[in-house]
């Protein structure tokens, strides 16, 4: 697959306008390259606003979803492209695993690669991946992202084929932790991921998406539990999240999580026990 | 090596407690600590005396009183050359600071010592929240007035709404009270026993008074002569028609079992205790009234074990136990700290429970029943009140009177705190 190097980070503002303008030709399979920046230097400050958002506490090592922020502009880039087969706007979050060596630091000049596969069929729509790599120049990328999008009714030649099992966790009947998710956490996680689709920040647009109303970002809720099990997530872990049910906000969400033998499982919930989040954090 | 001797309780002062926002409504932490102080100070005439250290804390703090204790001394009419600091460990912060006073004093590097606690959820400290603090701070660290200007264009209305401290532990977001409730549903305590309990520490405490027990601990303060949290007529039946109000989170609500009355409810107040070497109280023909023997500290994983944010005291007392050869049988008195009647229920479960007490404690027996009538014979929390950093100075002084009245014994303090912490003491004479 080509590479292409692009000189900046695109702006995510720009992408959504035009995805949101841009008349669906949409080819029918995916784009043959790969998306490339190099030289990517992380700013402290933007560091800080993410963990603060999240629930992180701040220091010399970047949280285990904190390259997503440098990954996702590119998926943008990549899908709001004329030819990528699907539509980006109303696409959905229902998977991310992310797997990390070793932490990355403030300061390492890093390099972000970005390419999508397995465009799929899904009993309701189609789905596609995107792979996502982090890591120093000139050595293998130590953290390693896959993100599954979905789209209602859209329709992919592929037929679906046998997904990786989903994670499964178990955890008991009483919540480990009782958040009180802010109705301006999408506002706020918008302004540190540069994520400002309209359905976190705005009731009507969410709606106009088939949302049942403003909802948080799937990354950030990922973000929010793995910050709660802070301090026993270290080293080389797989983090395997799947998004089951939009978080709605402002809510009450509850966590569970539990001890495995070499890991943790987690799981958040409405109120009503339904499913926003399961989570499986395993040795890498 | 020579074993240490052990630190005297000489004597207390505190100012009653009180309802938040009430008779202490316009007092802060500093008033109400150098108020606690003065009386000590008057009762055993230490006007101008260096005291070894002074060591007292808040839970709620203003950041201005980095030095609250300090500034208290400086305040008081003890000697200013009395050196202080200031610890915090949620409610076992009186008790841990009488443990520290009694270290020094058991090593010879003081002789005398004043411990103490205050709180106030009236005079709380309020902070703007998040988003406002980074705005202002942003300004404050600008160079230029264009950076300030800069800066402060980012204020929005939407960030004047201030953060007001809650009783709410930071990793769970879940109050002390939903804690408990969790604990005391796992534990079945029922409501009847809870409502019991209470009954009787606000039975045992107005009796204290009635006998004038706490005349030579007290000072009035603000037009309080006592707790105003008291109700001496208290009895089951009115306790039995509260609503409960806390609820454990994620469960049923009819195992709901916990009410404003079998609650603490949030108290101002300050206590201090005096502890002293023999040789200092001999010198002044002041009393012994009992000794601080040992102490232990420990914590629980409530964010994601499985143990229950207040039961630290349950795994602190048989270490304490072993490391003094002792039985839970063998105390004459027990003060375990009512943050919620259900917590000290579920203790007290936790002990008779062989299973708990083999798979938690690695005990091949359990420590056993205690005696409920040696159980908090003064009244403790619910009937008095629980400003949270003044408890366990209240805790230690009542204890030791108790036991020097009965003419000698020994006792149990065992006191459970925020964070899933526990701090607990022996005390004999």
């Amino acid at each position: 697959m080509p590479t292409e190097t692009l000189d900046s980070a695109p702006t995510l503002g720009a992408l959504y306008g035009r995805a949101l303008l841009t008349a669906r030709s949409g080819g029918h399979t995916l784009p043959d390259r790969t998306l490339e920046l190099v030289n990517v230097t992380i700013d402290p400050d933007a560091v800080a606003d993410y963990a603060h958002v999240c629930g992180f506490r701040v220091g010399g090592e970047l949280p285990i979803t904190y390259p997503h922020m440098l990954a996702f502009p590119l998926q943008m880039r990549l899908m709001t492209d004329r030819e990528f087969p699907l539509p980006a706007p109303g696409m959905v979050h229902l998977r991310n695993v992310i797997t990390q060596q070793r932490p990355l630091a403030v300061g390492d000049p890093l390099v972000v690669r970005v390419h999508a596969e397995r465009l799929v069929a899904h009993p309701k729509g189609a789905q596609v991946d995107l792979v996502s790599e982090v890591g120093l120049p000139d050595e293998e990328a130590v953290w390693h992202s896959r993100s599954t999008y979905f789209v209602r009714g859209a329709k992919a030649e592929e037929a679906a084929e046998a997904a990786p099992p989903e994670p499964d966790p178990h955890v008991g009947d009483r919540p480990h932790g009782v958040w009180t998710v802010p109705g301006d956490i999408g506002r706020r996680y918008a302004a540190v991921s540069g994520d400002v689709n309209p359905i976190h920040v705005n009731g009507l647009a969410a709606k106009a998406f088939g949302m049942p109303g403003m909802i948080a970002h799937g990354m950030w809720s990922k973000a929010r539990v793995l910050a709660a099990l802070a301090g026993r997530t270290d080293g080389a872990v797989t983090v395997d999240a799947v998004f089951r049910s939009p978080l709605r906000i402002p809510s009450k969400a509850f966590l569970y999580t539990a001890a495995t033998k070499d890991g943790w499982d987690a799981a958040l919930r409405s109120k009503k026990g339904k499913d926003h989040l399961l989570l499986t954090v395993r040795p890498a | 090596m020579a074993s240490p001797r052990r630190a005297a309780v000489v004597g207390a002062n505190r100012i009653p407690f009180a309802r938040s926002n009430g008779a202490y409504a316009r007092a802060s932490n500093q008033d109400m600590l150098t108020a606690a102080l003065d009386g000590l100070v008057a009762r055993f005439g230490l006007t101008e005396e260096r005291m070894g250290e002074v060591v007292a804390g808040a839970v709620l703090k203003h950041s201005r009183d980095f030095n609250l204790t300090r500034e208290a001394v400086l305040g008081s009419r003890l000697s200013a050359a009395t050196p202080t600091y200031d610890v915090q460990q949620a409610c076992g912060t009186g008790l841990e600071a009488a443990i520290l006073i009694s270290n020094k004093i058991a090593l010879g590097q003081i002789e005398v010592g004043i411990a103490g606690g205050v709180d106030t959820t009236s005079d709380a400290p309020i902070a703007v929240n998040d988003d406002l603090r980074e705005v202002l701070l942003e300004a404050n660290r600008a160079k230029s007035t264009a950076g300030v200007v800069k800066a402060l264009a980012g204020l929005r209305p939407g960030q004047l709404v201030p953060e007001i401290p809650a009783n709410r532990e930071p990793r769970t977001g879940m109050a002390m009270g939903e804690h408990a409730a969790i604990t005391a549903a796992h534990w079945g305590i029922e409501r009847t026993a809870q409502d019991e309990l209470t009954a009787l520490s606000h039975q045992n405490l107005a009796k204290a008074y009635d006998a004038g027990f706490f005349d030579d601990l007290m000072t009035p303060f603000l037009g309080l002569t006592k707790d105003n949290n008291l109700r001496g007529d208290s009895t089951v039946e009115k306790l039995g028609k509260l609503k409960p109000v806390f609820f454990p989170a994620g469960g049923d609500k009819a195992e709901a079992t916990m009410t404003a009355g079998n609650s603490t409810p949030l108290t101002d107040g300050a206590a201090t205790v005096l502890l002293a070497s023999d040789e200092w109280a001999a010198e002044r023909g002041l009393p012994v009234l009992a000794h601080l023997v040992d102490a232990e500290t420990a914590a629980v994983d409530y964010v994601h074990g499985d143990e229950g944010l207040l039961m630290a005291p349950a795994y602190a007392v048989p270490r304490l136990l072993e490391r003094n050869g002792l039985t839970l049988q063998d105390f004459d008195f027990y003060e375990i700290h009512e943050a919620f009647a259900s917590t000290v229920l579920a203790t007290l479960a936790a002990w008779e429970s062989p299973q708990f007490c083999k798979e938690r404690l690695g005990l091949d027996a359990p420590l056993g029943s205690i005696d409920r009538g040696k159980l908090n014979v003064h009244g403790s929390s619910l009937a008095a009140g629980h400003p949270f950093a003044a408890t366990g100075a209240r805790i230690v002084p009542t204890l030791a009177k108790t036991i020097h009245e009965n003419g000698g014994g020994r006792g149990l303090i065992s006191i459970c705190a925020a964070g899933g912490q526990g701090v607990v003491a022996i005390l004999e004479a």
